[in-house]
């Protein structure tokens, strides 16, 4: 049975600073667990007063249904996410969610490949274990332009074979994270690419699920208001056609087919 | 049980609280969220006739206090929302308000008469949108113009008629004098100011329309202003709008001589906010010993004379 939505009160259970300004977040929240799906996120409120005014959206980063909690992966580096990231055991914030369209799979041992640029890594951990359970081999690609924002490459062990990259060379290849895309899809038949980051790396992600025909989901980042759907803040612009020219990040998506929307600078 | 009802121009609302238009969409978002009834009114996002893809992104973008949007009257136009959408929306059991947004004065009364159906309880005509290159705010700045609209829309609608102000002019009295004399039954003040901020990191305009619309509490003091200058002018009842994220801040509204309050922006900081405001202005009246809470409208200027 689906959930109703709620603004949910959740209590801080733990947070730790896992790299310089990158914070792991942890929360009971056992409706948003139970009801999450991989690359769906939440509305965080982040303040007391108005200033910042709008919540921030942030991706489900892990689920563990039976103990009823749930984790968030955030970069700190605007006035919300910086009072985010000040939160300490017990203190409560507001969530509102599970929100938007996850990711798309289905099927068991088949061949996933995860893509996480920087902070982008966030969606994929909870995708990677539902297909870990699924049984599906996964090769995990996990790029940023220094070692500091190569995160979580522990945690994605245990679901799949990692490979990391970093631009200034500091981990264990030097280049970019689709040189490493370009190589893995030369490879192997692929069921299919995950791949959340910035919007160069999405970009590239959409040009090589194009020319070697392996479809891909790209989960986007846009400015959020409402995120229910109601206020068409968040929109990027599909492949539809005229009148639905344009999709809502926080409804259709964050989590698009590669083909479904057109991606600008 | 408090009785918060009130009748703006022959509409019939159970409070005073409504939802803005364009906050809230047609509803259904909400409606997942709580049960719609609750509210005094609900004015749907604004209605072109014909769909309209809106402005490209950046759409909003976050300021002290508040936000700049610019969406661009992106709706799939006024025969699909008859078809298609106002029929589901009447399991919310709300007034519906029709807000309605033309590009000439054709459109506005074409847009008024198809939408005078059973379902729909008032029309909000939307001669203040900043988002938009021709109609909107360029109709509604100019006290003329604004009345040959307003006029004409009340020619070709048996429903009530709310007129939804700029406050991007020098003499919003003015505007609201002129729209009531061509036969508005009420004022929505006030629609959004016309801003703009420039993203230092791309160096460019942080918007994709360049510009947008402020709203939020940043804008209240400006609403307030307008509400209390129009209402001592006008023999209309005013919806007040701008910020509203409190029932203090809708008493502020009320008291500077608004019959009804509407909420938008606040939905994104709490999507219970309207909710709320109902709740604690019950609350207000137990603990104030108010047994018509209409008597203090425009108390503030009221006091005075």
């Amino acid at each position: 049975m689906e959930e109703p939505l709620k603004d949910h009160h959740c209590p801080v259970l733990d947070q730790v600073m896992i790299s310089p300004g990158y914070y792991l977040l942890s929360l009971t929240a056992p409706q948003i667990a139970r009801a999450a799906v991989p690359g769906q996120f939440v509305l965080i409120r982040c303040g007391t007063r108005y200033d910042p005014f709008l919540r921030r959206p942030l991706s489900i980063h892990q689920v563990k249904r039976e103990r009823g909690e749930i984790s968030l992966l955030y970069q700190a580096r605007g006035t919300g996410t910086r009072w985010l990231a000040g939160r300490g055991k017990g203190d409560l914030v507001s969530l509102l969610g599970p929100l938007g369209r996850g990711f798309t799979y289905s099927g068991r041992e088949k061949r996933g490949l995860l893509v996480g640029a920087g902070v982008g890594v966030a969606p994929l951990l909870f995708l990677a274990g539902e297909l870990a359970a699924l049984e599906w081999k996964l090769v995990i690609l996990i790029g940023a332009r220094t070692k500091a924002g190569i995160l979580r490459v522990e945690s994605f062990q245990r679901y799949g074979f990692v490979k990391t990259i970093t631009g200034d060379g500091s981990t264990e290849r030097q280049g970019t994270i689709l040189s490493l895309l370009e190589e893995e899809t030369k490879e192997t038949d692929w069921e299919g690419i995950y791949a959340c980051g910035p919007r160069a790396v999405l970009k590239g992600v959409q040009k090589i699920s194009r020319e070697t025909g392996v479809p891909a989901q790209i989960s986007l980042e846009e400015r959020m208001a409402c995120g229910v759907g109601a206020c068409l803040g968040c929109v990027c612009e599909g492949t539809a056609g005229e009148v639905l020219r344009y999709l809502r990040v926080c409804r259709e998506g964050p989590v698009f087919d590669a083909g479904e929307v057109i991606l600008h600078d | 049980m408090i009785d918060l009802s009130v009748e703006i121009a022959g509409i019939k609302l159970k409070n005073p609280v409504m939802v803005a238009s364009g906050t809230f969409g047609f509803g259904k978002e909400y409606a997942s969220l709580f049960n719609l009834s609750k509210l005094g009114a609900l004015v749907t996002k604004g209605l072109t006739l014909h769909p309209r893809p809106g402005n490209p992104p950046p759409r909003i973008w976050e300021t002290p206090a508040g936000l700049l949007n610019a969406v661009g009257l992106q709706n799939p136009g006024v025969d699909f929302f008859l078809s298609e959408i106002l029929p589901a929306m009447k399991s919310f059991e709300v007034p519906i308000i029709a807000n309605i947004a033309g590009f000439t004065i054709e459109e506005y009364t074409q847009l008024a008469s198809r939408l005078t159906v059973p379902g729909i309880t008032g029309l909000e005509v939307n001669i203040s949108c900043p988002n938009v290159k021709a109609g909107g705010m360029a109709l509604g700045a100019v006290p003329e113009l604004a009345a040959e609209v307003v006029e004409a829309v009340v020619k070709a609608t048996s429903l009530p008629v709310i007129v939804k102000l700029t406050p991007n002019v020098t003499d919003i009295v003015a505007l609201a004098t002129a729209v009531t004399q061509a036969g508005a039954h009420s004022l929505s003040l006030i629609n959004t100011l016309l801003g703009m901020a420039v993203d230092v990191n791309s160096r460019r305009p942080a918007l994709g329309n360049i510009t947008g619309g402020l709203s939020g509490p940043a804008v209240r003091p400006v609403a307030v202003r307008a509400v209390w200058q129009v209402s001592q002018a006008v023999d209309v009842p005013i919806i007040g709008m701008g910020g509203i994220c409190t029932s203090n801040d809708a008493l502020e509204f009320i008291l500077a001589g608004a019959s009804a309050v509407a909420v938008g922006s606040a939905h994104f900081r709490d999507p219970l906010a309207a909710v709320k405001i109902i709740e604690e202005l019950e609350q207000y009246c137990i603990e104030n010993g108010i047994r018509d809470w209409k008597q203090i409208i425009g108390a503030a200027w009221k006091g005075q004379n």
